[in-house]
């Protein structure tokens, strides 16, 4: 290997085993390597090494595995897309995780580095105009431990990029996935037939599907690309109109209710995600996908309906048409 | 089990118990009929025009029964291309934004939409919030604006912001500061034109005889108006008294000639936002010094 392999992370994670699966296709599975403590499909035929990021050693045993297999290249997709109930494994997978996947990385001289990240880490406020763009500030609702560590994960690769101008850096801000085999605990809203929202407010939201977001990831590590990039959908849609699409029945509850209600369910094991989370319900968090298109030449094939039409296709063949007759 | 499977759940108990009215029928029924008022498909900003479609016949209404409106110089528009409408706010209620887009809309060759850009009072408001982006208008912020003019939108601001449309009624038609000049700044970066614009019959609709500030505070208003009909009359007291509105525009302010970096001359942005300023302001004087009656013009 002249070039130097390339080393994948959260290969468990959908949008990292997709990534993994697409390089081996492009490159050969010689040419990969997959870091994580959860072992590739062995049809794949990719070389693993076993590193727990969360473990206090793991800093010494990831410098040891990229050094080893000659890494050129550390897409870096352990990141969590569901909220954690254990919020210090989280803390120490996405952030702490993050800075020693990076310190190895540098350390080993790896040329390129792509991190996982999320549009959410903007934070969704009132305030925001309507397009964020990669320059904004990052304002998430820190008291949300789960946009709180991806933030932190952020921040650590900025600093490194500053400090190692050697290792390029780019960040992939992704918007929220949606399409068919995405199975989270925002899809799963979409699963029951009643659905709580905020009375008085519906906001534009992005659903990204995953073909776009491995386009995304490929076209980053093709083009070594630096600096941070949304990746977002071609259009985004009314929240009111994807539930209603859906043929999803919308349950207004006013927002001084739905705070210490979410929690309280929360607390109580039945909700999939905190108060935290209603913001994303509630405000607009929309990123501009010019600068991904401008310099990464790419753009969604899919608009956010279309995202949502393919997952509904995908998991509830038949109930995903039934606002659609109705209307015909 | 999530917080909408508990509500699923208690769904599926009623749905056993009751075979007539199943989910099925229910969630067909409320898509159907939110379809039939909303779109499937909204542009960038959120505007829905079948949504706009159905709220627009009861704005028409106010536009030429109720307060009956004139537009004078509605062809100092331009027909195409990015341009900002700046215009005095006033009438504690946005009226005065959508009887200018109603104005654009209805009585300019091009039936350009005019793409109001709302006080954040009301953009971040429950309810005010999906209906104004519905209906074509967007929050008030640079970037925002910068988008649309890029995009070739004719734009409406009111520089006067809060201080104008929370303004007493004994200050009516006295223009308040122009903001920090936002509007110019984005005109010289995006070398749009300026269309200064004034509205006279707006003030009387709600006229501000006072006010309970401290009552807004909690809601998240930054005031809480007393007219001659609210509170007093309930909700009744929002009805907009009928006054006679006349809307004029006059010639658009070039600032193309300045250039984008014109954005970063302070002296230059005052300049410019105390001219168009003083445009509103004479067209509003010359307009007052010619009406008889509020109410019948």
């Amino acid at each position: 290997m002249t070039a130097g392999r390339i080393a994948v992370t959260g290969i468990a994670s959908f949008l990292g085993s997709r990534v993994l699966r697409a390089l081996v296709e492009k490159r050969g599975a010689d040419a990969l390597v997959a870091v994580d403590v959860a072992r590739p499909d062995t049809a794949l035929g990719v070389r693993h090494r076993a590193v727990d990021f969360t473990e206090p050693s793991s800093g010494e045993q990831l410098l040891e595995a990229l050094r080893e297999e000659k890494v050129a290249t550390v897409i870096h997709a352990a990141a969590l897309t569901n909220p954690s109930r254990d919020g210090s494994f989280a803390h120490e997978l996405e952030s702490i995780g993050t800075l020693n996947v990076l310190a190895a990385a540098a350390a080993a001289g790896v040329g390129h580095f792509v991190l996982r990240s999320f549009t959410a880490v903007y934070g969704a406020h009132g305030r925001n105009p309507a397009y964020l763009t990669e320059d904004r500030p990052l304002q998430p609702n820190l008291s949300l431990g789960w946009a709180r560590d991806k933030l932190e994960g952020e921040q650590h690769a900025a600093s490194f990029a500053r400090r190692y101008p050697a290792m390029k850096i780019a960040v992939l801000r992704f918007a929220t996935l949606f399409g068919p085999g995405v199975r989270t605990f925002y899809t799963s809203i979409f699963d029951h037939r009643m659905v709580p929202v905020l009375m008085g407010y519906d906001p534009l939201i992005q659903l990204l599907h995953p073909d776009d977001g491995l386009g995304a990831f490929l076209a980053a590590v093709e083009l070594r690309a630096e600096g941070a990039f949304n990746v977002v959908p071609s259009r985004p849609i009314p929240l009111l109109a994807a539930l209603h699409l859906a043929g999803k029945v919308p349950l207004p509850v006013p927002h001084p209710i739905a705070y210490p209600a979410a929690d309280l369910l929360w607390a109580a094991g039945l909700a999939d995600a905190p108060a935290g989370f209603i913001d994303f319900a509630r405000y607009p968090f929309l990123g501009d996908g010019e600068k991904a298109r401008r310099e990464l030449g790419f753009t969604a094939r899919h608009s956010s309906r279309q995202a949502l039409e393919a997952y509904l296709r995908d998991r509830h063949p038949k109930a995903s048409m039934t606002t659609a007759e109705a209307r015909a | 089990m999530s917080a909408s499977g508990f509500v699923a759940a208690v769904g599926r108990a009623l749905d056993a118990g009751a075979s007539a009215m199943t989910w099925e029928k229910v969630a067909r029924a409320r898509g159907a009929g939110y379809f039939q008022r909303h779109s499937e498909d909204v542009d960038d900003f959120g505007f829905d025009p079948r949504f706009d479609a159905a709220v627009q016949p009861f704005f028409e209404l106010l536009y030429t029964l109720w307060w009956r409106v004139e537009a004078f110089g509605i062809e100092n528009v331009p027909a195409e291309g990015g341009a900002i409408i700046v215009a005095n706010h006033s009438g504690v209620l946005p009226w005065d934004g959508l009887m200018i887009n109603l104005a654009v809309r209805h009585e300019h060759p091009a039936r350009r939409q005019c793409r109001m850009l709302a006080l954040d009072m009301f953009a971040l408001l429950p309810f005010f919030a999906p209906f104004l982006a519905r209906t074509g208008a967007v929050r008030a912020n640079p970037e925002n604006g910068e988008r649309l003019l890029r995009r070739g939108e004719l734009i409406g601001v009111f520089p006067e912001g809060v201080r104008g449309v929370g303004k007493p009624y004994r200050d009516r038609y006295k223009l308040a500061r122009f903001g920090r000049g936002g509007f110019v700044r984005l005109a010289l970066r995006t070398g749009a034109p300026i269309v200064p614009c004034a509205i006279i019959g707006a003030e009387e609709v709600h006229p501000k005889i006072g006010g309970m500030d401290w009552v807004g505070k909690p809601l998240g208003l930054p005031f809480f108006p007393i007219t001659p009909t609210f509170p007093a009359l309930g909700p009744l007291g929002l009805v907009p008294l009928p006054s006679k509105w006349s809307i004029e525009f006059a010639e658009p302010v070039a600032v193309d000639q300045h250039g984008p970096d014109g954005a970063d001359d302070p002296i230059l942005v005052s300049r410019l936002s105390e001219q168009v300023r003083g445009t509103v302001q004479q067209m509003l004087d010359r307009r007052l010094a010619r009406r008889q009656s509020p109410w019948f013009g």
